[in-house]
């Protein structure tokens, strides 16, 4: 779905890129978000102070909150976990709530977006597995006797198939579900005050979104770290 | 916040998950039976062996969850 006029679409149509972004709205838009993260982290982290300013002030509160809640369901141990963790959680929110802003496009509606992120998660739970348990990570896909090999090695690789699938589809159809109402409310009931009450409930979607997807990323990492069952 | 409420989100996040993943679980086992079978010309075999697994896995995530909700 093409929005009718989206800001920096036109940008790249005037700098002579048109025919790149019209096919790729939703990488143009990853670019805004990310250079939205830069600045902002760029901005609290410029001068941080003991007695913090303001936007230090509020990216303190969301940073330990966040590790907080992380810390609390992964252990102390995974504590180093919590960069990644935190990136996916601010990039997706971002990428959630931008799609609000008339003219702006959220990245996260469009497949390729989410896949990418759901693949780099359940990839580095992998890499953590192999991490914390060596060769004796393939433990993980054998369950407990041998001869249930069989059985139990598809039915793992099934269901890590289904974690990429299950965290993209689900970040995706939301976003997407959420501008394809949008949409179709403002061509049907007028631009004004129908649609606002879908805005709103938007809100609480991105909010709702990003938090799913941070923390069943986070449940995955601790199982991975986990010893075999 | 609140420590009970912070367990009171995970639960309704990771539990709201659980039927996604149940779902989808069974749909690529079936896509992969399908896909196999015109790959080696046995047509139902794959299909019903894969789906089958693919059932299994969907509900081997309930079982965990099950066996989660019990040791919480």
């Amino acid at each position: 779905m093409e929005h009718p006029y989206l800001f920096f679409v036109k940008l790249f149509e005037a700098i002579g890129l048109g025919h790149f972004v019209h096919g790729n709205v939703h990488v143009l838009y990853m670019w805004v978000v990310m250079a939205i993260l830069i600045l902002l982290g760029w901005l609290a982290g410029k001068n941080t102070k003991l007695v913090p300013e303001p936007v230090q002030n509020v990216f303190e509160v969301l940073i330990s909150g966040l590790e907080e809640f992380m810390v609390e369901i992964t252990g102390e141990e995974g504590r180093w976990l919590f960069p990644l963790a935190a990136s996916i959680f601010l990039f997706v929110f971002i990428g959630n709530l931008i799609g609000l802003v008339p003219g702006f496009f959220p990245p996260t509606a469009n497949l390729n977006t989410t896949a990418a992120l759901a693949l780099v998660t359940v990839v580095f739970t992998h890499v953590i597995g192999i991490k914390y348990h060596g060769a004796k990570y393939y433990k993980h896909f054998i369950g407990p006797v041998w001869w249930m090999i069989p059985i139990i090695l598809p039915i793992e690789l099934i269901g890590h198939a289904a974690r990429i699938l299950s965290l993209s589809f689900r970040l995706f159809g939301n976003m997407m579900g959420h501008e394809l109402v949008l949409g179709i409310l403002f061509a049907l009931a007028g631009a004004f005050f129908a649609p606002l009450p879908i805005m709103a409930l938007g809100i609480f979607v991105a909010l709702v979104q990003a938090f799913v997807f941070f923390l069943l990323s986070v449940m995955y990492f601790t199982g991975a770290m986990e010893h075999a069952h | 916040m609140k420590k009970e409420t912070s367990k009171t989100i995970r639960e309704l996040a990771y539990y709201s998950s659980l039927g996604l993943s149940v779902a989808l679980s069974i749909f690529i086992g079936l896509f992969l039976g399908i896909w196999l079978d015109e790959k080696f010309d046995t047509k139902p075999v794959l299909t019903m062996v894969f789906l089958g697994l693919g059932i299994a896995a969907g509900f081997r995530n309930l079982m965990i969850a099950a066996k989660r909700s019990r040791k919480l």
